[in-house]
């Protein structure tokens, strides 16, 4: 087991796990944490894992865990690891099985004090109007043909049918797909999967809340994004259901044969992978891509039935909602991005699992509108506490490859977090905060405040190191689970 | 003999499962998997699916065979209560999988992972440890 005599401190908040601490280690360690959130990291397999995804070909400077480090499956949730393009690896184990589970945040012009009368009947109305998908599909059926174009054309699609603006595209990662994708390396097993489930929020830590502005940190930026404080937000968080899971499913069998084929030692199953140079690896690129794409169509979908719910309940009593979206940022994803390694421009791989991504001012790939001052970088809390909005900087290019963390991260089990309250006795608790939730009792046992690390320290550690500013902190009126 | 338990794991879902030989340990497992997802002490075998898959050896046999199960829930909207072992070999298993139309289901598993992958022997027979990504 690692422990913190084997780390050496490279900054205030920046830890080091040296090459030679373990002989396959190809690169060193490094995660960003304050003691507290170290200590918890030590508590479970989390290093461990990061020093195993260390040991991946093709690695560049070094493997990173972000502050809401927490165990996973192959690499830790937080993990962030950069490959060449000629040399490396893709691993579907460091995506993770929610291919593009990210997150929306959306701005209004109504003040979270005139909405504060209506939010129960608010949060009734988006828990019965947006399908959660457990156990049954959604209310949109897509054929084959239809399929392969949302595959292909992610949030494009929704908004060529109606659902939405270019304006919602301009502000979404990637304007919503990637081009990498192709409809044929996606299984018909996937496809069929992901067929009756577009526009439907998933179950676990999916959600969509309904928050306020308490604190604004950098006006200067919070006005460019459309943020003051007192306003009402609302945040979504969904990923690319049954068929991203399939096509991670798929590809993880597919890449344990070419782990042998390609000689690549792994000291962890999870971690399999294919040279990013290979048809297999190839393959899992252009599908990785489709189930992102269908995750961004998914979230504009989303996000069109919560402006139809909210205008709905809101629009009798409050004029002009102007509930537009500030930006939408994937957590599970490999991008290939321009990077500066020593002085040298690189075009690298990076995989980031429970990061984001978080470019700084002057990065052309940003909308116009976010140039100037960088990208738009969220954290959404759990259900209890706050949540964030920071924006990227220059500084992390350097330091992280331009990656944040992506929330809280989990302290506890789910099955602790069951045994400490019951479902209802969270909602309750919630409740006499003024937070109204809605979801069934187990996921909201699961989902308590107290199974999750302290997002305030999460946020300070990304803040003080740099790799994103804080620009406002919200807290939630009303939150509704799958 | 129990048939499985639950382990803490932080995010996702962690399982022992238990079997007196192989094909039980197969059928507990597919048990174990649908007793996280749904009440399905109330499911009745009213309809049947056979299922066949294949894997590299018996771990990887095991995943498959879950995945497959994940699969036919999500796409026939199906909760499988009971499972009858037809054939069984290190690498291929055939199967007929009981249940009805989904409902009391209760939470979304993404797929059957290989993180911390187990079957071993012991005194009593099996014990395979496996994760489940929630």
């Amino acid at each position: 087991m690692v422990n913190k005599k084997d780390m050496r401190r490279v900054d205030r908040y920046l830890w080091e796990i040296p090459r030679g601490y373990r002989h396959d280690m190809r690169v060193p360690a490094r995660i960003y944490a304050d003691d507290a959130l170290l200590e918890a990291a030590l508590q479970d397999r989390s290093v461990e894992q990061l020093i195993n995804t260390a040991c991946l070909p093709g690695l560049v400077k070094y493997v990173l865990a972000m502050p809401d480090i927490h165990q996973g499956y192959g690499p830790p949730i937080g993990g962030v690891a950069a490959m060449g393009m000629d040399d490396g690896v893709i691993s579907p184990g460091a995506v993770g099985y929610d291919i593009n589970c990210g997150v929306r945040l959306l701005r209004s012009n109504v003040e979270a004090a005139q909405v504060k009368p209506f939010v129960t009947e608010l949060m009734d109305a988006l828990h019965y109007g947006i399908p959660s998908g457990v156990g049954r599909g959604g209310d949109i059926r897509l054929s084959g043909r239809d399929m392969d174009k949302v595959l292909e054309r992610g949030a494009g699609w929704a908004v060529s049918k109606g659902y939405g603006t270019d304006q919602d595209l301009q502000h979404t990662e990637e304007h919503g797909a990637l081009d990498a994708a192709d409809a044929s390396a996606v299984s018909s097993k996937a496809k069929k999967r992901g067929s009756n489930q577009l526009g439907t929020l998933g179950a676990g830590n999916h959600f969509v809340e309904i928050g306020k502005v308490v604190d604004v940190y950098d006006e200067t930026v919070a006005q460019q994004m459309g943020v003051w404080p007192g306003q009402m937000v609302l945040w979504i968080h969904s990923g690319s259901r049954g068929l991203g899971h399939q096509v991670c499913t798929d590809y993880v069998n597919a890449h344990r044969r070419a782990v042998d084929k390609y000689g690549i030692h792994l000291p962890d199953r999870q971690l399999v992978c294919a040279p990013i140079d290979s048809p297999e690896g190839r393959q899992y690129m252009a599908a990785m891509a489709c189930a992102a794409n269908y995750a961004w169509a998914n979230r504009q979908l989303l996000m069109h039935r919560a402006r139809t719910i909210v205008a709905d309940v809101l629009g009798p009593h409050l004029k002009q909602l102007g509930l537009t979206l500030i930006y939408d940022i994937a957590h599970n994803i490999a991008k290939a991005e321009q990077h500066t390694v020593e002085g040298r421009k690189m075009q690298l791989l990076v995989h980031r699992k429970g990061a984001t991504r978080a470019f700084g001012p002057g990065n052309p790939r940003l909308p116009e509108d976010y140039r100037t001052v960088g990208q738009p970088v969220l954290v959404p809390g759990d259900m209890g506490t706050a949540s964030y909005l920071l924006v990227g900087t220059s500084e992390a290019a350097a330091k992280s490859f331009s990656s944040s963390c992506h929330g809280a991260g989990r302290v506890m089990s789910r099955k602790a977090a069951k045994r400490k309250a019951r479902g209802e006795e969270v909602q309750r608790s919630l409740q006499e905060q003024g937070i109204i939730v809605r979801g069934p009792w187990r996921g909201l046992a699961e989902e308590a405040p107290h199974a999750y690390k302290d997002i305030d320290r999460v946020v300070n550690v990304v803040h003080e190191s740099g790799l994103a500013r804080r620009v406002a902190r919200m807290v939630p009126m009303g939150v509704i689970k799958g | 003999m129990k048939r499985f338990e639950q382990l803490d794991h932080t995010a996702d879902l962690a399982l022992r499962i238990y079997g007196q030989d192989m094909g039980e340990l197969y059928v507990n497992a597919a048990y174990a998997m649908f007793h996280h997802l749904a009440a399905v002490d109330d499911v009745r075998p009213l309809l049947r699916e056979q299922v066949c898959v294949e894997g590299a050896d018996p771990e990887s046999l095991l995943v498959n065979w879950l995945n497959e199960l994940l699969y036919l829930h999500e796409t026939e909207t199906r909760v499988y209560c009971a499972f009858d072992i037809l054939a069984l070999s290190p690498q291929r298993l055939q199967a007929m999988a009981y249940g009805e139309e989904s409902h009391a289901v209760h939470t979304i598993i993404k797929a059957a992972t290989y993180h911390d992958l187990s079957i071993r022997h012991t005194d009593q027979g099996y014990v395979a440890s496996i994760v489940f990504d929630v």
